[in-house]
């Protein structure tokens, strides 16, 4: 039987430097097949070729073949490989915020009645009742019961994920679905649920690539797995032979070390005090938070999606309403804007890469230090004596120092980093937040969507920067397990609320109550 | 939230609606007046108003390129007298031509478009300008050399050289006999009226098709609407012949109602006055819709009738009325231009 999709010597190239080299990979219909490699394997490269993205063309094309039922085919735009049945879930989503839910999910497929044209021609009038329709079921089958109507603008990380997956799913025909880090913004519980439609999404004979850094979700869900590693594919395993271990060593090339906090430097002293805080955060709502960060210690903030941890950091941010009060050094914080905090040295670093803000086309050291340069006034000196000047030198050194420190993967600190993979870019964020030395940093979910070696690095960084310049992190995470390795306590919301402060040795049985809101102390 | 973000897009309409009612006053004209003049500057104007949406909702800019349009359309006027057609057939060969003439020109402008991506409204503006002096050439050197002459009328007495003044009676007096009603002595045209509606009505059905909300896509961010499968720069090109289309229809419809054509600077203004109109009715060089440019377009000729009588009552000096209506006009680009993108950048914060 011949294989759904074949890929014969597919290579692509980045410059000087192979993202992927001599590919030779076949899906059947119905099947998973799992793609795992560290970031800049070559998983994305491999996904934007057969979608047809306009980097790749753009870059000058691909070479290799494709065959799709046996049949060669070219891919040269994502129009061509829509028509071909092919369906893809990007990492970086490819939702428009400002329109709403079922503009989004209905999008390129949307109900169309006419008087002149046959049934949804593109100049029919759009029909939106059968819109709504379509985008509750689609999202119902994914078990969300988001308002068609809201804007994906309102929505949370989480959300959004499953609005990008329902625009997939519900294509017609869909043959071939690519999934790129589809579960990177989703907790246990609502991953469980992804899995559980794409085995019946398998089920109905549509073939599965599905890319994730989540070792233990792809050995419960594929068929079958090969790892990547620059470029190159160097194992494939089937059934029995997946084992997480055995994947991560070969993803890497060797064992991995995990980091561990060892004492906590918290001198006691409260740093940061959260008194009836409230932020009105459509589908996260912070409803009156009271906690207080003590000044050295690295605080986790958990909680199921929904519960309000992104609330926490977004409202400070001032970008969504909030109320109470929020006091820094005792003093109230009276306006909440990115910019007044960071003068102050409270930090914090957005979970959205895009509103990150990598400036694409700068080096990766100009990225390394530029909010340093321009707001925290390092790395300047004097030049003739008059002007304030970048100082290259310390620059370039710091920013050596960072990219061998977290192993960011560029050809030199003069790439521009948009030519950086996904979790690279990731790197350079964190490096830059380095670079500010600030009291106190707010992280949302650092490690989204890097790979279990970029994940320790980055850790590694956050626990040193803590231990080595005092600085106070609040880690704001739905990964439970790095948290329990790096935190002093870990404050778990529920329904907007604080649920419970817990230390980072508590049973699991005493996370899963806090997490429901039931956790009592006894 | 929502609704925050809804009342900052009407802010620049309701203060200019200020405006207008304090010159209305200042000016002391009677109601009669302002709604013949209104409703007659309507008819001339709304169509032009209405092709610049399109190119907006895509993430083009603002197209100062309706120029070109409206100089296929006088074009048309001068090819169609120069063949000594008049009346009903006349108004049908006109008609016809301009659509022709603008189906290539808007091709062409697509085609330019996608070469110059990013960079459209720059681009729009030097080439209308460019197109301008094309224009001139044709009809000042062009007639009575390369091109031959059947209408003598309407060439100047050396026999070279399109007249700068020519007269287009003939086809108002075509619309003014069938369906026109009286406002203050003035014919005004039910079919004219109703054929704006009926283009505006278009407009508004085009951005309710799928075709229409994937333009709208391709707005938002052009690069996410390519991945999402949408053929950008066939659509781009599509944007373009229909607005170019438009700004012909209308140019057709406002040279006929004015009733004389001034050959070399009768399109000069279209493009900044019909721009001007589209911001105040509330829309960006992002986001516009239909109501943006019917409401646009009563506001600011509302403005264009009061502001000047206003400035000579307020002044006692006629110059100094017409030196305040510029003045209007300019401003009112700038200063909803400069609202608009605040507003864009505040709703940008909060997504």
């Amino acid at each position: 039987m011949t294989p759904f999709l074949e890929t014969k010597n597919l290579s692509k190239s980045f410059g000087s430097t192979d993202a992927l080299s001599n590919l030779n990979l076949s899906i059947h219909r119905g099947e998973i097949l799992g793609v795992v490699g560290a970031n800049g394997s070559g998983k994305t490269t491999l996904m934007n070729i057969l979608f047809g993205n306009s980097i790749i063309s753009e870059t000058g094309g691909y070479t290799g073949e494709i065959y799709i039922d046996g049949e060669k085919v070219e891919i040269p735009s994502s129009a061509d490989a829509i028509r071909l049945g092919l369906g893809m879930v990007h990492q970086e989503f490819m939702l428009i915020p400002e329109m709403s839910v079922e503009e989004n999910v209905t999008m390129g497929k949307e109900a169309s009645s006419s008087l002149f044209h046959k049934k949804n021609h593109a100049l029919g009038w759009l029909n939106q009742t059968k819109n709504q329709a379509f985008c509750k079921k689609t999202m119902e089958s994914l078990g969300m019961d988001i308002p068609p109507k809201t804007p994906v603008k309102f929505l949370s990380i989480t959300l959004r994920q499953f609005v990008e997956i329902a625009r997939e799913i519900s294509r017609n025909p869909l043959r071939l679905l690519l999934l790129d880090e589809p579960t990177a913004a989703l907790n246990y519980e609502d991953s469980l649920l992804l899995l559980q439609t794409l085995r019946e999404l398998a089920g109905r004979g549509v073939s599965i690539l599905f890319c994730s850094h989540r070792l233990q979700e792809i050995c419960r869900i594929c068929d079958r797995v090969i790892v990547l590693r620059d470029g190159k594919q160097v194992d494939e395993y089937t059934g029995q032979e997946m084992r997480p271990d055995r994947m991560a060593k070969a993803m890497i090339g060797h064992t991995i070390r995990t980091v561990h906090k060892t004492a906590s430097s918290s001198s006691g002293e409260t740093i940061l005090q959260f008194s009836d805080y409230q932020v009105a955060m459509p589908a996260d709502e912070l409803r009156g938070l009271n906690l207080s960060v003590l000044r050295g210690e690295i605080l986790g903030i958990s909680s199921l999606s929904g519960g309000g941890k992104s609330a926490v950091g977004y409202g400070l941010m001032g970008m969504f309403p909030s109320s109470g009060r929020v006091q820094f050094h005792g003093e109230e914080i009276s306006s909440f804007s990115a910019t007044k905090l960071m003068r102050q040295g409270i930090l914090l670093l957005p979970d959205d890469r895009k509103q990150q803000g990598i400036l694409a086309d700068k080096s990766v050291t100009d990225n390394i230090v530029f909010t340093a340069f321009h707001a925290g006034a390092r790395f300047q000196k004097r030049a003739a004596g008059l002007f304030f000047v970048k100082d290259k030198k310390a620059a370039s050194a710091y920013a050596s120092q960072m990219i061998s420190r977290l192993q960011i993967k560029c050809s030199s600190p003069e790439q521009p980093s948009g030519e950086l993979s996904g979790g690279n870019q990731q790197k350079v964020c964190i490096a830059r937040t380095s670079a500010m030395n600030p009291e106190v940093l707010f992280v949302y979910e650092p490690t989204r969507g890097v790979d279990v070696e970029a994940k320790e690095k980055i850790l590694e960084l956050l626990v040193r920067m803590n231990k080595e310049e005092q600085t106070t992190i609040v880690m704001i995470s739905s990964e439970l397990d790095e948290l329990v390795r790096v935190c002093d306590r870990i404050a778990v919301l529920c329904e907007g609320t604080l649920s419970a402060i817990l230390p980072p040795d508590a049973t699991e049985e005493a996370f899963g109550l806090a997490y429901a809101g039931e956790w009592t102390h006894d | 939230m929502i609704k925050k973000i809804w009342k900052a897009e009407i802010i620049v309409p309701v203060l200019f609606i200020l405006i207008d009612i304090l010159c209305f006053i200042l000016s002391r004209v009677s109601t009669g007046f302002l709604v013949e003049q209104v409703s007659v500057r309507f008819i001339r104007n709304g169509v032009l108003v209405l092709s610049l949406i399109l190119p907006v909702v895509a993430g083009m800019g603002l197209n100062f390129c309706v120029t070109v349009g409206a100089m296929a359309a006088q074009a048309a006027y001068i090819i169609s007298l120069n063949h000594n057609l008049y009346g009903g057939p006349g108004v049908l060969a006109v008609f016809v031509m301009t659509i022709i003439f603008n189906l290539i020109i808007g091709f062409v402008l697509g085609k330019i478009m996608n070469l110059v991506k990013g960079k459209e409204m720059v681009t729009s503006i030097v080439i209308g300008s460019l197109s301008n002096y094309l224009y001139q050439l044709i009809f000042i050197a062009g007639y009575g050399t390369i091109l031959p002459v059947h209408n003598e009328n309407i060439i100047l007495k050396n026999g070279v050289g399109v007249e700068s003044m020519v007269d287009l009676k003939t086809y108002k007096e075509f619309f003014n006999s069938f369906g026109s009603v009286k406002v203050a002595q003035i014919p005004i045209s039910i079919f004219l009226i109703f054929m704006v509606f009926l283009l505006a009505f278009g407009m508004f059905y085009l951005l309710h098709t799928p075709f229409g909300k994937q333009v709208q896509v391709m707005g938002y961010d052009e690069k996410k609407a390519q991945t999402l499968g949408i053929p950008i720069d066939r659509y781009r090109i599509y944007v373009m012949i229909a607005s170019s289309v438009l700004a012909g229809i209308g140019q057709f419809i406002y040279l006929q109602n004015i009733g004389t054509l001034n050959t070399y600077t009768e399109h000069l203004n279209v493009d900044t006055f019909s721009c001007a109109a589209l911001l105040v009715g509330g829309a960006s060089i992002r986001r516009a819709n239909v109501k943006n440019a019917m409401v646009g377009v009563l506001i600011m000729h509302t403005l264009f009738v009061v502001s000047s009588i206003a400035g000579q009552n307020l002044f006692a000096n006629t110059a100094l009325g017409e030196y305040f209506r510029s003045f209007v006009v300019y401003g009112i680009i700038t200063f909803a231009l400069i609202m608009n993108l605040r507003i864009e950048n505040k709703k940008r914060m909060t997504g």
